[in-house]
């Protein structure tokens, strides 16, 4: 596009002296109107030298023409450079069907503590419908003095609240119970996105139903083709349950249930039913499919299976360093940043440990940024690198007393065929050139 | 000595305070304000002080005042009223045969789950066996790479059978759900139970076996008690909050050793080779201007091939014509064009009407015309 691309930097200095050229002509007035340090090297060219900077020295198309106007992307995108910034797939995650499974979360590429809306994971059992809002109801019935169906707008008009919440599937990480898969973070732990919420309290909207004494559980079911629907107690109905329809400042995406999903703070993200159109109240719970033959944790307890698994536990990663985000660019006695996510379904974080030897010993990191309930908590340990092997874990307790179990403490408590729920504690394998591999210490 | 000891107690200090913050600014409860314990054994955050947790929160009183929408009839509570309770609630009456059962999984339900519900190409195996056999392996754990499995099925593990035919209602066949009948839903169920060797009231299901909503409600699933907390009846909620307060009973750990927590050197398991990462785009640090994609020329049928016919045509394991397998075309064709482009349009086998996905009978003409010129 601009010639000033193609030759090389000796040129450049040559054909910034021709004063008769047009280019030039155009360059000196735009130099006029920018910093000095652009017009100093149109005005008076430099002799470009080695250890000089290109990417200083040359000058860029964009810093020379013009840009896009605001009529272009009305609705934004991010740049293009950063294509590389996706939700990611495989086969393996799949059940034969694209449309009934998982595309999971770039966390290495995740800044701060929200996830944008089109990098938030993404799991569905019959694929993503593309909803009418116009032709959408919410109804509500079964154990009440009397039903309800709302229309968006009307369900709109109640009072919101917005609350950052993660969303985990539990069967983040669950595909490692028996060993280490995953040479990347975004499929080690990436079923899982954090994001604000607005919505309405379902307390909120059940004060005028009548809800009768002896209803104790309450049916949510899509109106997607999958037609899923999960048991919900009654305690979690009353406590914080949610209905909403923003995130992040705008509607759902309809990955993320468009135009509306339960929201269960720190229960499993499979609970929180997207595309929702139904909640019955009654006294029995509903054995729905997903409580059955998948979102049941088999122990090593006589065959026995824990139901109506509902928090995911203290959890934590380094994501830097990372497989994607290895230290191999480091030197020898450079001070360098641990960063990670720590986040409990059960409370809020209250601290996160550090080990540099598969954890045997730790020390403790620093808590930065927000700290709020059933929502990713970002940590820090600044740290000076010597170019030694390391196996860097992370370890996070929450407020309600839970602590990361290690791999061993949790197998030898809940077995390996949970598929679900699984929270020990994750290692780094850091090799002396920096490289970083996924492993699991089983001391 | 004294100074380390100093030291200590700040430390104590520091931990205390920090845990008093945290408690001011959150109002953090182990109960819900009725006394009983918090239902999933985490944290509560009442409203206090017109605060829940860091959040503020609005407080006026009328706040309650605020109701929309209007009741539901009682038509749209039947309509949308699917799910089927253990109990029978929302059963319909209705019978079938497991020999009808079985023409029916041959024609809408073998192309995934393959024959006798074996399962494969990632869909679920629907038995494995005798399913109380099967329900023994729920013991099993693979400890080592030799090791069988734990056989999770509908026959060895589900507790209830009311979720099957409510599952298979109102989401089976996948592509195009509600389709089936009560009577073929039931035909289904025989046939499902039949292929599993699970009895009722001891007998068991022949292929002139007739299943109806009187015997069904006598079914017991082998692994009905396999499952814990136990939730049914008056007490169910309170067995969820009991084991959800005992740490032992899901694995949770409250100790935090912070020296010397195992003997001698990490134990460390690697992953086998590469591992898994066929990942889709590939993982990539590159921060570059994507190339441009190749162009399909335009072709919608192609594209509209790829998005939703090339699932189960891309090859011939599910029963269909593959695309660019020539012969499978030539006698797919003997049919005639027409009749091929019809079946395409109203299901034919496996097939649900247009495949399941939301096109036009021009666009889907258009499909079946790329299909057999990509096939020649």
């Amino acid at each position: 596009m601009n010639k000033i691309d193609k030759i090389s930097n000796d040129e450049l200095s040559v054909v910034t002296e021709e004063p008769a050229s047009r280019r030039s002509f155009f360059k000196k007035t735009a130099a006029y109107s920018m910093s000095a340090f652009a017009a100093a090297s149109v005005l008076a060219p430099v002799k470009v030298k080695a250890g000089d900077d290109p990417a200083i020295m040359e000058e860029q198309p964009w810093a020379t023409a013009w840009g896009t106007p605001v009529t272009d992307n009305l609705y934004g995108l991010p740049s293009p450079y950063e294509s590389n910034v996706t939700r990611r797939t495989t086969e393996l995650l799949s059940s034969g069907n694209m449309r009934a499974s998982i595309a999971v979360t770039p966390i290495q590429d995740i800044t701060g503590i929200i996830v944008p809306n089109g990098l938030f994971f993404n799991r569905n059992h019959g694929g993503t419908p593309e909803i009418d809002p116009n032709k959408h109801r919410l109804m509500i019935h079964g154990l009440l003095e009397k039903s309800l169906v709302l229309t968006m707008d009307e369900l709109k008009k109640y009072p919101n609240v917005t609350r950052i919440h993660f969303i985990e599937c539990p069967a983040n990480g669950g595909p490692e119970w028996r060993n280490p898969q995953f040479p990347s973070i975004q499929f080690a732990k990436g079923f899982m996105s954090c994001a604000e919420w607005t919505g309405v309290y379902l307390k909120d909207i059940l004060k005028d139903l009548g809800l009768k004494p002896e209803a104790r559980w309450m049916l949510a079911e899509g109106g997607d083709s999958s037609h899923m629907g999960r048991t919900v107690p009654i305690d979690k109905v009353l406590d914080d349950a949610m209905v909403v329809w923003g995130q992040n400042g705008e509607a759902l995406r309809p990955e993320q249930g468009y135009p509306i999903r339960l929201l269960l703070p720190g229960w499993e993200g499979n609970l929180m039913v997207k595309w929702l159109a139904r909640l019955e109240f009654a006294s029995e719970p509903f054995y729905c499919k997903e409580e059955t033959a998948k979102y049941t944790a088999l122990t090593n307890k006589d065959g026995k299976a824990i139901q109506h698994f509902y928090a995911n536990e203290v959890n934590s990663v380094i994501s830097s360093p990372c497989p994607e985000k290895p230290w191999t660019d480091l030197k020898k006695g450079d001070t360098v940043e641990i960063e990670g996510i720590a986040w409990s379904g059960m409370g809020t974080i209250d601290g996160v440990d550090i080990s540099f030897d598969g954890g045997k010993n730790w020390v403790e990191a620093s808590l930065k940024g927000l700290v709020l309930p059933q929502a990713w908590t970002r940590f820090s340990y600044i740290y000076k690198y010597e170019g030694k092997p390391l196996f860097l874990s992370s370890r996070a307790r929450d407020d309600a007393g839970y602590v990361q179990p290690s791999i061993k403490q949790e197998r030898d408590a809940i077995g390996i065929e949970g598929v679900y729920h699984r929270n020990g504690i994750h290692t780094w394998e850091v090799t002396e050139k920096g490289e970083v591999h996924n492993v699991q210490i089983l001391s | 000595m004294f100074k380390s000891y100093r030291k200590l107690l700040s430390t104590v200090a520091i931990v205390a305070l920090a845990s008093v913050s945290v408690a001011s600014a959150g109002n953090a409860s182990r109960t819900y304000e009725n006394g009983k314990k918090v239902i999933d054994g985490g944290m509560t955050y009442p409203t206090k002080n017109g605060m829940t947790s860091v959040y503020k929160v609005n407080t006026q009183k009328n706040y309650k005042d605020v109701k929309f929408g209007r009741p539901a009839t009682p038509n749209e509570i039947k309509a949308w009223d699917i799910d089927v309770m253990p109990d029978g609630t929302g059963l319909p009456e209705g019978k079938g045969s497991v020999e009808e059962g079985d023409e029916i999984y041959e024609a809408k339900c073998a192309s995934c789950h393959f024959d006798f519900g074996s399962g494969g190409a990632g869909y679920p195996a629907l038995q494995q066996g005798n399913a109380y056999e099967a329900k023994e392996t729920l013991k099993l754990q693979r400890l080592n790479p030799e090791d069988d499995g734990p056989q999770r099925n509908f026959g060895s593990y589900w507790p209830q059978a009311s979720t099957a035919w409510w599952y298979i209602k109102t989401g089976m066949p996948h592509p195009a759900p509600l389709s089936l009948t009560d009577d073929e839903t039931y035909a289904l169920m025989a046939y499902m139970l039949a292929i599993n060797e699970i009895t009722i009231d001891g007998e068991e299901l022949e292929d002139e076996y007739v299943l109806d909503r009187e015997k069904f409600l006598k079914i017991v699933m082998p692994n009905k008690d396999g499952f814990v907390p136990v939730i049914d009846g008056k007490d169910g909620l309170e067995n969820v909050r009991k084991f959800y307060d005992d740490a032992k009973n899901f694995g949770g750990i409250k100790k935090r050793c912070m020296k010397n927590c195992f003997d001698g050197e990490p134990k460390v398991a690697r992953i086998q080779g590469v591992g898994i990462s066929d990942f889709n785009p590939p993982l990539s640090a590159k921060k570059e201007k994507p190339a441009k994609k190749e162009s399909t020329g335009g072709n919608k049928a192609k594209e509209a091939y790829d998005a939703s016919c090339a699932v189960c045509h891309a090859t011939d394991a599910m029963g269909a014509p593959a695309v660019g397998d020539k012969k499978a075309w030539e006698a797919t064709l003997k049919k005639g064009l027409d009749v091929v482009k019809k079946n395409a349009i109203v299901g034919i086998n496996g097939m649900p009407p247009k495949g399941g996905a939301n096109l036009t009978d021009d666009e889907m003409n258009a499909i079946v015309d790329y299909m057999i010129e990509a096939s020649k």
